[in-house]
């Protein structure tokens, strides 16, 4: 069944998808780069915003580390770890504070306004994650070879406004836009992030480091 | 038993879980998570210091060759967003099954935006040790602590107030944690006994509060300069009322490297004597430095050094120097960690005293493998291989040095 339907992902990608591919400075992929389309044919319906998303804790670390989520849309924190966490945000956009076991599930949290949110642990203070919340219902992050499909219907075709925002940005609440003209619903679009990113801070933790 | 039931750390262990519960019902938050090692190890021809005996392995006894090596309760009850309570409660079957509190403290942390501040108040290890982060100040690596943190968790706890300010690296978008460390502290006075009167030994025995920890019977303690020293250490008691402290600095570079650097002093007035406990104050002070690597996400490498000197007496009539160090490499594989130390320690006795000797040297290799069954069940096997001398042996007319080679057998239980 999930090979099914990981073929129809596969075949719906192919013929009606617009592919972005993310490039640094340097003409390289860049990964987990979140991508959406703004405008008003590009707006998230009603069963997207009524999803309930999650962004997991799992091994110490948040799970996805970005999630990207339309705007007005609840997002729920499960905790897969046997520890607790103590998850937080002072970000514009949404801030809050959950302590998270993991037999203990916590309601969910709404995202009403669009902005980057900053997630942070107060007892694991290396863990990091970002929930990006959008004003757009055609969003998605890039993968290991900085592609990224957004599935578009022909009522989406015409000229919106392409935007990227990436972690290792300068200024986290500066996402870079250029308009873009949709003129099928399968397109191939480069886009090249125009300013330098920062270096990558991958922690190396394991189950040692719980205590500290 | 119902001695035991009775007994004040156990009631504060039972108090805390009534009150985990309380606050539960009023929906705080409360954790409680324990392990439990049951072994099986080899025994000592000697009895151990904690049986007033002169052997430097745990077990002698042939009817605690299976035992419950440890079972430890920890509890976390968050009472509001900034402050938890904390709880470290054990049981250990040596000498003569032990229950008491290792630890027991108030933790406020508050959410930062930048800098970090946060404190402890209560008793409490001080974080100088990379080797045992596990639950209840246990090591993932080995079954058996260096013979420097064995001592860390016998004689040193911090019975007072701890306070750090930490420049967490994610905060600030840097590769670099950074933070100081500061504490002052009460009832660490006798801190420095065991070094001098048995020296430093690798074992997995942590003292509770309010706890009596034997010693051999030297020949030293029968002379008149000693004659009001018992033969054993309370090691947490206030003797001479003034206030010890330690500072400490924290390094890590993106969790892979991690440096700690303490300097900790007891403040102890050696010329201070408890005549009803039979303790004295010791003088004690000790740099130390703990170093941990992680080459990649399966091998780590973590070592530790501490250097130092302790003395008691009106005329510091016992003064040591004493080092003490380990080389730990640890890797895991699959469900497996194999772990291997080498450690050595000497404690210089500096003083005339001529009947009383201190000069000790420990040298030990360990090696230790264990499978996670589960995330509830591990197994171990570890073999240890000590090689210990000490001068105050030849005095009873035993031979200097002792060689231990102490296995045990490991299934734990965690939850």
């Amino acid at each position: 069944m999930n090979k099914i339907l990981l073929l129809l992902g596969l075949l719906s990608t192919a013929s009606n998808a617009l592919e972005i591919t993310i490039t640094d400075e340097q003409g390289k992929p860049v990964a987990g780069t979140a991508v959406w389309l703004s405008g008003k044919s590009w707006q998230a319906n009603q069963s997207q915003q009524q999803t309930i998303y999650s962004m997991g804790q799992k091994d110490r670390a948040f799970t996805p580390h970005t999630l990207i989520v339309p705007s007005n849309s609840q997002v729920e924190f499960p905790n897969f770890d046997s520890i607790l966490h103590h998850v937080y945000s002072f970000s514009q956009a949404k801030a809050f504070e959950l302590k998270l076991y993991r037999d203990k599930p916590l309601a969910p949290v709404q995202f009403s306004q669009a902005g980057v949110v900053e997630l942070g642990c107060n007892i694991h203070d290396w863990m990091l994650g970002y929930i990006l919340v959008v004003n757009s219902g055609v969003y998605g992050i890039s993968d290991a070879q900085g592609k990224v499909s957004l599935t578009i219907d022909s009522a989406q075709l015409g000229n919106t406004q392409l935007n990227v925002w990436h972690e290792r940005f300068e200024n986290l609440n500066m996402p870079e836009s250029q308009p873009l003209t949709i003129t099928g619903v399968s397109q191939q679009v480069q886009y090249q992030i125009k300013q330098p990113l920062l270096d990558k801070l991958e922690f190396i933790t394991d189950e040692t480091d719980d205590y500290e | 038993m119902r001695r035991m039931i009775t007994s004040k750390p156990l009631g504060l262990l039972v108090w805390s879980l009534i009150i985990s519960q309380c606050v539960a019902a009023q929906d705080m938050s409360a954790q409680v998570k324990g392990n439990m090692s049951v072994s099986l190890t080899n025994s000592s021809n000697t009895a151990a210091w904690h049986q007033y005996g002169w052997g430097i392995a745990r077990f002698s006894d042939n009817n605690q060759r299976l035992n419950v090596s440890r079972l430890a309760l920890s509890s976390r009850v968050d009472i509001s967003s900034a402050w938890s309570a904390h709880v470290v409660a054990q049981y250990v079957p040596d000498p003569n099954d032990k229950i008491g509190l290792t630890e027991a403290y108030a933790q406020y942390q508050p959410l930062a935006q930048g800098y970090q501040f946060s404190a402890r108040v209560g008793g409490f290890y001080p974080r100088m040790s990379l080797e045992n982060p596990a639950l209840g100040w246990s090591s993932p690596y080995t079954y058996h602590f260096s013979g420097l943190n064995a001592w860390l968790g016998e004689e040193v706890r911090t019975f007072g107030a701890e306070f750090e300010l930490k420049r967490a690296a994610r905060r600030f978008r840097s590769k670099h944690d950074l933070s100081a460390i500061g504490a002052v502290f009460k009832g660490n006075d006798p801190a420095g006994t065991l070094i001098a009167w048995r020296g430093f030994v690798p074992h997995d025995r942590q003292s509770v509060f309010n706890e009596r920890i034997g010693i051999a019977p030297l020949k030293s303690l029968s002379t008149p300069q000693l004659s009001r020293q018992g033969q054993y250490v309370e090691p947490f008691t206030e003797v001479d009322g003034r206030f010890g402290y330690y500072l400490g600095a924290h390094w890590s570079y993106l969790k892979q490297h991690a440096l700690r650097f303490y300097w900790y002093d007891n403040n102890g007035d050696p010329s201070a004597i408890n005549y009803v406990t039979k303790q004295y104050a010791w003088d004690t002070k000790f740099w130390s430095l703990a170093w941990r690597t992680k080459f990649n996400a399966q091998s780590q490498l973590i070592a530790q050094a501490m250097v130092g000197n302790t003395a008691m007496g009106p005329t510091r009539g016992v003064d040591n120097d004493f080092y003490s160090w380990f080389v730990m490499l640890s890797h895991t594989f699959d469900d497996y960690r194999l772990s291997v130390r080498a450690e050595q320690s000497k404690v210089i006795d500096k003083d005339h005293w001529q009947f009383d000797e201190n000069a000790s040297f420990t040298k030990g290799v360990t090696v230790n493998v264990q499978k996670s069954l589960s995330e509830q069940w591990q197994l171990g096997a570890e073999l240890q291989l000590i090689d210990y001398e000490a001068d105050a042996r030849l005095a009873v007319g035993r031979a200097k040095g002792q060689d231990e080679q102490v296995w045990r057998l490991n299934a734990q239980y965690q939850f």
